[in-house]
């Protein structure tokens, strides 16, 4: 850019800073009514992200809504949590997969072995080995209090709440040493206390080593079986007809319920989040509306203004630039303003609310602070669109006049 | 250099359109000071604005140095404003929220033909000349309005334009201001070999100019 060029913007940018100052009462309330919008809009969402990434570990850990097992195997339908029980029946492991049931919204397939001496370092006590699908598990990983910071990789173990090894120690099981990986958070159901969780590859291959007398149902060594699937329901499905679904598309399987309140709240919630940001795109819409009357409102009274401009030679481009520059800085502020007010209130939200939630064990997971960085330039961005696109039409309209009728307007 | 070739206007209004120039012929030399007078409603300020490129004709041709300019695009036209026609309106036309200095320089700085520092230069040397010295950094509402007048007419000059076209521009001003303003314009048109086109319905002002073209409902009457 030249400095001539420089120094035109320069004189532009000054014009629409000091035509804003020009109207000080006008265009305070223009911030501020940008900033209460964009205020809650960015509180808003990111409130509702981080109630959606909280409901996400929290529902998780309320388990699947309910499994499916081979029909012969017994279940514990007193337990909190909906667990795998071990049993000599297995079935096919992509038997949900071939089903393809409108009703399931995902399905984790688990293996499980319990062992009377388990091999694992001087104890050889009896021990539930627990076989996973990493990408496919909702119900094992979200109880992981703690973990190393790394993907679980084959050849780690996750242990229960009830084992005591150091993270990123080796534990000796039938000989062959595994990383532990995580250990669970308290669940008090038996497997997710005491059991050894581990991806399905290290668990078909840790099978294959224990010894020939510990009597391990043939069935289980098989790669292309499992034990049962733990399964969450479609938005808007119910227990029923999940079970119903199941029930008819597979033979030689139960359905085990779990609370089907639970499920109920879910998806209910589910369906509150989907309101807010209908809520938040309506409010978004409502601004954009109002910026736009208003500035239709200011192109028209300085219409003196834009005339004498274009008489002098400016060209329209520069004209709607001008406009564009005064409306998106104005709304702009108002953004700044709208995300810096949203922050002090998610700290005052995590002072107090966040505070007590956590103080009774309900976790409550924030957004981290690049994410939250971006929402607020996110934020501040829509913010000078809203003005730049409130404003491109009156001013638009405004250059295609000829000078004269602009000017002769209030002249 | 300027001629007019059966300009007409006609302003559409909720009573139906209403004729404000009707096929006028006007051909002005280069350099001369022709004043347009006639009663108010006669047409002179809508020809003057037609004449600036200021409002489409509704017919006829506008030439101003070789240039219909109601043949040029958008652009085009906002370009030949700015570089040959300087224009003084009949009410104070500054830009509130410029400086003097910034109002009279703005002109130049749209046209990109110098540096920023040059035009600037240029704008001070222009209110200088105009007894504005004092004020380069003056905003409008703190010098009077034969001042700002005398800005006006600064910032018309600071691209050389080829054609100078004043609407009453002393209407609102004072009988000792109104005087010195057309001294500056008289000045304007003798030292600069500006073509000056003058409206006006001061008879006395007009009786200054080396032409004076009389206008009767939009037409040029003898």
């Amino acid at each position: 850019m030249t400095a001539q060029q420089h120094a035109l913007r320069w004189l532009l940018g000054r014009l629409a800073l000091q035509n804003l100052g020009r109207r000080k009462a006008r265009s305070l309330l223009l911030i501020a009514a940008v900033a209460v919008g964009t205020g809650v809009i960015f509180t808003g969402i990111a409130l509702m992200r981080s109630i959606d990434a909280s409901m996400a570990l929290g529902f998780t850990r309320m388990g699947a809504d309910l499994m499916v097992m081979p029909e012969g195997a017994l279940t514990n339908i007193t337990a909190a949590l909906l667990t795998v029980e071990p049993t000599d029946l297995v079935l096919d492991a992509d038997a949900l997969a071939k089903a393809k049931l409108d009703s399931v919204r995902r399905y984790a397939p688990q293996k499980i072995l319990r062992v009377a001496h388990s091999g694992i370092g001087d104890h050889h006590e009896a021990v539930d080995f627990v076989g996973f699908d990493p990408q496919r598990d909702f119900t094992i990983q979200p109880w992981l209090a703690e973990r190393i910071n790394r993907p679980l990789q084959a050849d780690d173990v996750i242990l229960g709440a009830a084992r005591d090894a150091p993270l990123g120690s080796q534990v000796l099981i039938f000989g062959k040493p595994y990383i532990v990986y995580g250990r669970l958070a308290r669940t008090g159901v038996g497997i997710h206390e005491r059991g050894v969780f581990m991806p399905l590859s290290t668990f078909d291959a840790l099978v294959q080593r224990i010894p020939a007398g510990d009597g391990i149902p043939p069935a289980v060594l098989a790669a292309d079986k499992v034990t049962g699937f733990l399964v969450e329901l479609a938005p808007g499905a119910t227990m029923l007809q999940a079970r119903f679904a199941i029930l008819s598309t597979l033979k030689g399987v139960k359905v085990v319920t779990g609370d089907s309140s639970l499920s109920g709240i879910r998806q209910g919630l589910a369906a509150l989040l989907t309101g807010i940001l209908a809520l938040m795109i309506l409010l978004f819409a409502s601004l954009a509306l109002m910026v736009s009357v208003l500035f239709s409102a200011i192109v028209t009274e300085r219409r003196v203004e834009l005339g004498l401009l274009k008489a002098i030679g400016t060209q329209r481009s520069q004209i709607v630039g001008l406009m564009i520059i005064e409306a998106a800085m104005a709304t702009g502020l108002g953004g700044l303003l709208g995300v810096v007010v949203g922050a002090l209130i998610m700290r005052f939200y995590e002072h107090s609310l966040v505070y007590y939630l956590d103080k009774i064990g309900i976790p409550f997971v924030w957004l981290d602070l690049p994410r939250v960085i971006a929402f607020g330039a996110g934020t501040i961005l829509l913010a000078c669109v809203i003005g730049a696109a409130g404003v491109f039409y009156p001013a638009w309209c405004a250059s295609r006049r000829d000078p004269y009728d602009l000017v002769r307007g209030e002249a | 250099m300027l001629s007019c070739r059966r300009v007409a206007k006609t302003y559409g209004t909720d009573r139906g359109d209403v004729i404000a120039v009707e096929g006028i012929d006007l051909d002005v030399e280069s350099g001369q000071f022709t004043a347009i007078i006639g009663r108010s409603g006669s047409g002179k300020s809508s020809l003057l604005a037609m004449i600036g490129g200021l409002s489409r004709p509704s017919g006829g041709e506008v030439i101003v140095d070789d240039t219909e300019i109601w043949s040029l695009d958008e652009a085009g036209r906002a370009s030949f404003r700015n570089l040959k026609i300087g224009y003084v309106f009949q009410f104070t036309s500054l830009l509130q929220t410029l400086r003097l200095v910034d109002n009279v320089a703005l002109p130049a700085l749209l046209a990109r033909r110098q540096l920023a520092a040059q035009a600037y230069d240029k704008a001070a040397h222009l209110l200088d000349q105009m007894g504005l010295a004092d004020y380069l950094d003056a905003y409008p509402s703190e010098v009077s309005a034969g001042e700002q007048r005398r800005a006006v007419i600064a910032r018309a000059l600071i691209n050389d334009p080829a054609v100078l076209l004043a609407d009453e521009p002393t209407a609102d001003l004072d009988e000792q201001t109104e005087m010195e303003i057309m001294d500056e314009l008289l000045a304007v048109n003798r030292e600069r070999r500006t073509t000056l086109l003058l409206v006006t319905h001061n008879l006395a002002l007009a009786e200054q100019a080396g032409r004076i073209v009389h206008i009767a409902n939009g037409r040029i009457v003898p």
